[in-house]
């Protein structure tokens, strides 16, 4: 079984936002969207800091679909539009949602994102690769960890797109490749551990 | 018996709210939920809200009217006729926000051709067709005359009246990313305060039948349903105790959750559920003189009403303030990146629900209209007979 996952090195995160813009080219996602973000942790601004001056620290937190191996989302989808896939990804069927939103009360890292409206592009070209699927006003969306991508055997954009390589993808089922090599050696840990998703998604220092 | 022609001012003003928040909800389908205050960090309000209010009113009445039959309290048949109506009106309205709610209505076929037996909304479809399926046979049944059926019916009315609750709650309950939510009491609490919100209701609408000389309940009934409401509200402020208590206790997230509700955004809308939706009403109805003053006994269900009101918004909207990962919901609003949500619902939004209630009162008075027309004529010496008989045993202690 392949069970694709990723880790993300937080100390090599410089919050340039390059894998947020990287992604929304290649997932085609409209204005006001954000599958990938990189939060200023503890902020509630980007580029925040914490403390009080002159000792003020600042850490990213790059959040996206967690892609949990016991997911909250997809427990409570009524449709069946959210599934999880057989690479281990968690995957919206786009022709089935109908838009309830009880995914996104579900889901504790609020790492989806709903089409109010009608998606708007800008700039006013068709962007994103051709073989994803658009989206209509209504349905739920989030990071499919590069579904086309991974499919053709690419690395997800945003780690292909990250200047400090702070992200490895791969397949966690296989002891030696390099995600599952890193989350063991590098004490990687996982968002919300608490919440009991269990996320294919790892975050180490 | 005509109740729309006879209501022409209602009527009249209902039916314009109706049209107009038809095409509001027209807009919203054409254009899609921005529409509405909804946003990413906070993906459900006040439809979700009223939802859960009408599930809840739409208890009184089968609780009522069922427990007439179950506990064989006689004296609730006089208004089990009334009492289903408004359930079933209520049932229906509660069906319509949450279709009014969806996303992708066009696709709502997907429900029946695969459904995830594993999610609470598709228990709770389950759940609530079967309730309107429950109600609409009690009603037919007993404005026929056919007492063996209906004594046969609502003894699976009242465990799906308990059902419709609990499964609503679970909704919320069962969400464990939600703080204010993950809590094994939430169904207990759906279950007393759709009895006494729905009770509250049954009682304004008894009120506001019997002033209009439609349908005569007698005063006796009245203070005793009061006095019933007034043990509901008990045991509502019962379990929010339980509650309040089990999240301040350890000090921990739950004290966070409880210092927002109380102190935050939605601490308005508890304190009235707490001080003007369980406090004062209880303190009026539990004295036994006050419960046989009408308006002393509408007073205290109007509040209650709307103190249940309250907390259906703080209970869904409190849990949207704080994200489990600060920021996490990422907001862009124009082009800027904005990482905290707020809610407010927009007019459009109060127009839709406003027409949603409007279509409920006119339901009502045709639904009414049908159902208490003959049975005032015929049935009314039937329900007289016991109910005067009820009249004198209750009141030959007081008389003596």
């Amino acid at each position: 079984m392949t069970k694709y996952g990723m880790a993300i090195n937080k100390t090599r995160c410089i919050g340039c936002q390059t894998c947020a813009y990287a992604c929304k080219m290649q997932n085609s996602v409209a204005k006001n969207v954000r599958w990938n973000r990189v939060l200023s942790e503890g902020c509630d601004v980007v580029d925040g800091a914490v403390g009080q001056y002159p000792n003020l620290s600042r850490t990213y937190l790059p959040l996206a679909c967690q892609h949990c191996e016991n997911p909250a989302c997809m427990k409570v989808c009524p449709t069946g539009a959210t599934y999880k896939d057989e690479m281990g990804r968690v995957e919206i069927d786009y022709e089935k949602c109908i838009g309830c939103r009880m995914c996104m009360a579900a889901c504790p890292y609020n790492a989806r994102s709903f089409n109010w409206e009608e998606p708007v592009h800008e700039p006013g070209f068709a962007y994103g690769d051709k073989d994803v699927p658009e989206r209509t006003k209504g349905v739920a969306e989030k990071c499919t960890m590069c579904k086309e991508r991974t499919d053709r055997g690419e690395e997800p954009r945003c780690v292909q797109c990250c200047p400090m390589g702070a992200r490895v993808f791969g397949d966690l089922d296989d002891p030696n490749s390099e995600v599952s090599k890193v989350i063991a050696t590098r004490h990687a840990s996982q968002l919300l551990e608490e919440q009991g998703t269990h996320p294919q998604v790892y975050y180490f220092e | 018996m005509n109740l729309i022609m006879k209501n022409k001012v209602l009527s009249a003003v209902c039916a314009v709210l109706a049209v107009v928040g038809i095409v509001c909800w027209v807009m919203q389908l054409s254009q899609g939920l921005s529409l509405t205050g909804m946003s990413t960090a906070n993906s459900w309000g006040l439809y979700i809200a009223m939802f859960m209010f009408f599930v809840g009113l739409s208890a009184g009445g089968l609780i009522v009217a069922s427990s007439a039959s179950v506990f064989h309290i006689k004296r609730f048949k006089a208004v089990a006729l009334p009492a289903i109506v408004l359930s079933t009106v209520c049932i229906c309205l509660a069906g319509m926000f949450v279709l009014i709610d969806l996303g992708g209505i066009q696709r709502i076929w997907r429900l029946f051709t695969g459904p995830n037996f594993a999610s609470p909304l598709v228990w709770d479809i389950c759940v609530i067709t079967l309730y309107l399926v429950i109600n609409i046979l009690y009603l037919v049944n007993m404005r026929r005359g056919n007492d063996r059926v209906v004594t046969i019916i609502s003894r699976f009315a009242l465990p799906c009246a308990i059902l419709v609750h609990s499964v609503t709650a679970w909704i919320f309950g069962l969400q464990m990313a939600k703080e204010g939510w993950y809590s094994a009491i939430m169904a207990p609490i759906f279950v007393a305060s759709a009895m006494d919100s729905g009770l509250a209701l049954l009682l304004c609408v008894l009120a506001v039948l019997k002033k209009a000389r439609i349908f005569n309940t007698s005063g006796d009934l009245m203070a005793s349903l009061a006095g019933l409401l007034c043990t509901c509200i008990a045991v509502d402020a019962f379990f929010i105790f339980c509650e309040v208590l089990t999240m301040a206790y350890p000090g921990a997230a739950g004290a966070e959750t409880l210092a927002l509700m109380t102190a935050g955004p939605t601490a308005p809308f508890f304190w009235f559920e707490i001080i003007g939706g369980l406090v004062i009403p209880f303190c009026v109805l539990v004295f036994a003189k006050n419960r046989e003053r009408t308006g002393l006994v509408v007073g205290a269900s109007v509040l209650v009403i709307a103190g249940v009101l309250c907390k259906r918004l703080w209970l869904l909207l409190t849990s949207f303030i704080v994200p489990n990962v600060q920021g996490a919901p990422g907001i862009m609003s124009d082009g800027s990146w904005t990482l905290m949500g707020s809610y407010a619902p927009t007019l459009p939004e109060v127009a839709i629900v406003l027409g949603v209630v409007s279509v409920g009162v006119l339901g009502f008075e045709l639904l009414a209209g049908w159902a208490l027309a003959p049975a005032t004529e015929a049935a009314s010496v039937k329900a007289k007979a016991p109910a005067a008989a009820a009249d004198m045993e209750d009141a030959a202690p007081s008389l003596g």
